[in-house]
């Protein structure tokens, strides 16, 4: 019978190491691990879905009620949802793509040396609702928002304060210098 | 437990000693020795567990920059050797391979894995596969998550990829739904091998595709066979061993073992050691007419020689868990029954037998002889050892005349008699020999039953009798041994529930509504309602409806989250 109960610990210890992980998986999977300006790797892998873009945006620090809601990153492309909890549910897209249509947006001072920033607004009352765009060498990234018209000015700023643009060439550097490998090649 | 052997009832003669005997035969396990059959995991269960937390483990390490940097280095090493092999024709070949690892593909053969589960009923190959399927998807994507490993850098890469590098999450899909379906879907055996191999082809090109395209790193390929290959299979192995839930398209129902060489082996062994029976033959004996155990047929060698068959009944936890699904499904659809208590172990459901057995015997009725049970793995197998009814031939293919009705129905006034029902009277368990009816698989009876029970043991006697013969003969004998009102009770009882599922389906085969033609021959009666709504079953409606309800919901997620919606 002992030998019975030692095969059964054993089991039930096989059992346990294969399905424990799953027991961490609640901690895990809260909000979208959307790259921070300071995680190199995260950074890289936006960087590496469009090669050419001399800038890759990161969010920096997420202003108070605000929060991640979606990431997804692919060859060609990456977008993230930003969402704060005074916009009544409608999240802020951001992408990043090779490029992006501008026709018929307003030019606003620049954000990234080099590069060139817009507005386009679909609509200002009731809703202040629209796109903005960050335009630099070899891409783009293309803000969709949609705010109720009041908070929208103070929306617009964390939301342009909370992506910020890194340069391509400064994370190939601390690529290089954390994993020893070249960006692009 | 075991049953030892005549003495010579103290008439002088040095004693025979029991606990001390070492010999073959009648020799009782040891306390902390080996039962016959062990239950272990097999050793290359416990190393695809190994590798499983070796590959978690260097996801946890690899969080650390250094480790990273080292890891990466070997990744580009290996990959900047396969770019430099890289020609066009080669490139084409890697790039429609990789169709492999698609969504389309993958999900594809994950439905068409499930329906087969559906279609041929195997739900604990289902339900496995269901939490196997969302561990790996979600633990797959968690990791790559929690790590953030960009794609590699450093090679041009050429093919489409999406997400966090490690694990590569294609690799594993594949590795996954093809695992899973060889574990559930494919038969063990030649088949299942050269599976193996055919999808092992598979997943190896798949991964070695996406290492030439530059797609993935070497390490987030191995990471992905490890948990979309490995996990899945240890786990398969693990909840569904092929011993006790063999993928078997030859018999669809019944929860039957296979008499594999290691269970012939231990049950020969069990039998000599615990009962002191030389055992020459073990055969699966009668499955058609048995869903709730394995019976067989022994071929015993006697002391002088002599060679007898005896019948057993092999009993393992599957039967069990069958037995409380079922109950709990009588009780929501039909109320309970009195006494519809499921076993609360093996050990309980073989010591219930063989005690029935010889409750019955001891009443007189005509049922096998116990021989006592053996315990083959404990807590989870036994096999419980009666006479075998040589010669007896099945009610149901019987010729019936006054001689065999008249004999049925005295077994069912013993049983009154006895004050036990058997609860399971139908054409496979009742036996005929030279005009006797006999009695067997009494795991079910029960004692001290309610009248209504007794009833329905008249009914279901008579309706077994009555397809062999006519309802009015039947009837014209059972007013021989039973008042005409109790047989009035005993169909105002019966009705399609009260019948076992076999007599049912002969009843309905039958074509002539018997139930009906007794009900007339016998005094007019009130039928009796069975729906006994208690507390519990209130409870336990409510309880399974919950359950379905969340198991919808959980499926819609579930496919949201494995990808397959």
């Amino acid at each position: 019978m002992s030998m019975s109960r030692h095969t059964r610990t054993r089991s039930l210890a096989v059992l346990g190491a294969l399905l424990a992980p799953l027991a961490t998986l609640g901690c895990a999977s809260g909000a979208p691990s959307v790259p921070g300006c300071t995680s190199v790797t995260r950074l890289a892998i936006v960087a590496q879905s469009v090669p050419g873009a001399a800038y890759v945006p990161c969010v920096a620090e997420l202003p108070t009620g605000w929060r991640v809601t979606h990431f997804e990153t692919q060859r060609g492309r990456t977008a993230f949802s930003l969402l704060s909890d005074r916009a009544d549910g409608r999240a802020v897209d951001v992408r990043l793509a090779g490029s992006c249509d501008v026709q018929g947006a307003t030019p606003l001072p620049p954000r990234a040396v080099g590069g060139r920033t817009y507005v386009r607004l679909r609509s200002i009352s009731p809703q202040y609702a629209g796109a903005a765009f960050d335009v630099f060498a070899g891409g783009c990234v293309r803000y969709v928002f949609d705010f109720a018209r009041g908070p929208h000015i103070v929306l617009m700023e964390e939301m342009l304060a909370a992506v910020e643009l890194v340069p391509r060439r400064e994370l190939r550097l601390r690529l290089r210098t954390q994993l020893g490998v070249e960006l692009d090649r | 437990m075991t049953t030892l052997p005549p003495g010579d009832g103290g008439r002088g003669g040095a004693l025979t000693p029991v606990v001390a005997t070492a010999t073959s035969g009648r020799r009782r396990r040891p306390s902390g020795s080996p039962p016959p059959l062990p239950w272990r995991v097999e050793r290359r269960t416990q190393v695809a567990a190994v590798l499983v937390a070796s590959t978690l483990g260097l996801g946890v390490a690899m969080s650390a920059a250094p480790v990273l940097r080292v890891v990466t280095s070997v990744d580009v090493a290996v990959l900047g050797v396969l770019a430099r092999l890289r020609v066009d024709a080669v490139t084409r070949v890697a790039e429609a391979v990789t169709a492999i690892g698609s969504d389309a593909v993958l999900r594809t053969a994950a439905w068409v894995t499930l329906l087969v589960l559906v279609v041929t009923r195997r739900w604990r190959h289902l339900v496995v596969y269901l939490v196997v399927t969302l561990t790996v998807a979600v633990l797959v994507a968690e990791v790559a998550l929690a790590l953030g490993r960009p794609r590699p850098a450093g090679v041009v890469i050429l093919g489409e990829w999406e997400g966090y590098s490690f694990p590569s999450r294609p690799v594993a899909g594949a590795a996954l739904v093809l695992v899973a379906g060889l574990c559930t879907v494919v038969p063990a055996g030649r088949l299942r091998t050269r599976g193996a191999w055919a999808a092992a082809l598979l997943v190896a090109a798949l991964g070695g595709a996406r290492l030439y395209l530059a797609v993935d790193h070497p390490s987030d390929v191995l990471a992905a066979l490890a948990l979309g290959g490995l996990l899945p299979l240890a786990a398969f192995r693990l909840l569904t061993p092929d011993e006790v839930f063999p993928t078997t398209y030859r018999r669809p129902t019944g929860a039957h073992l296979e008499l594999s060489p290691a269970r012939h082996g231990a049950i020969v062994r069990a039998l000599d050691q615990q009962l002191g029976l030389t055992v020459e033959t073990v055969e699966l004996f009668g499955l058609a007419g048995s869903a709730g155990s394995t019976p067989m047929r022994l071929g015993v060698r006697s002391a002088d020689g002599r060679r007898t068959d005896l019948f057993a009944k092999l009993y393992a936890v599957t039967h069990l868990r069958s037995d409380r699904w079922y109950k709990l499904m009588r009780t929501v659809l039909y109320g309970r029954l009195e006494d519809e208590k499921p076993f609360s172990t093996v050990r309980r459901l073989v010591e219930y037998e063989d005690h029935m057995l010889r409750l019955l015997r001891d009443a007189g009725l005509p049922t096998p002889a116990p021989r006592g049970f053996v315990e083959i793995t404990p807590e989870r197998e036994y096999v419980v050892v009666m006479e075998f009814f040589a010669g007896a031939v099945e009610l149901g293919a019987a010729p019936v005349g006054d001689a065999e009705i008249d004999s049925g129905l005295r077994v069912v006034r013993k049983l009154w008699e006895a004050g036990v029902a058997h609860r399971d009277l139908k054409p496979s368990n009742l036996l005929v020999r030279d005009g006797e009816v006999l009695l067997i698989d009494v795991a079910f009876a029960t004692v001290r039953p309610t009248p209504w029970r007794q009833a329905v043991d008249l009914a279901n006697m008579m309706l077994t009798l009555a397809l062999r013969s006519t309802p009015e003969r039947v009837y014209a004998r059972a007013l021989r041994q039973f008042a005409a009102d109790d047989i009035a009770e005993a169909f105002a009882a019966s009705r399609s529930v009260t019948l076992p599922t076999q007599l049912r389906s002969r009843v309905r085969a039958d074509g002539r509504d018997l139930i009906a033609q007794f009900r007339r021959l016998a005094p007019p009666r009130e039928t009796v309602s069975i729906q006994l709504w208690s507390v519990r079953r209130v409870a336990v409606t409510a309880a399974v409806l919950l359950a379905l309800a969340l198991g919808a919901g959980l499926v819609a997620s579930y496919a949201r989250v494995v990808g397959w919606a």
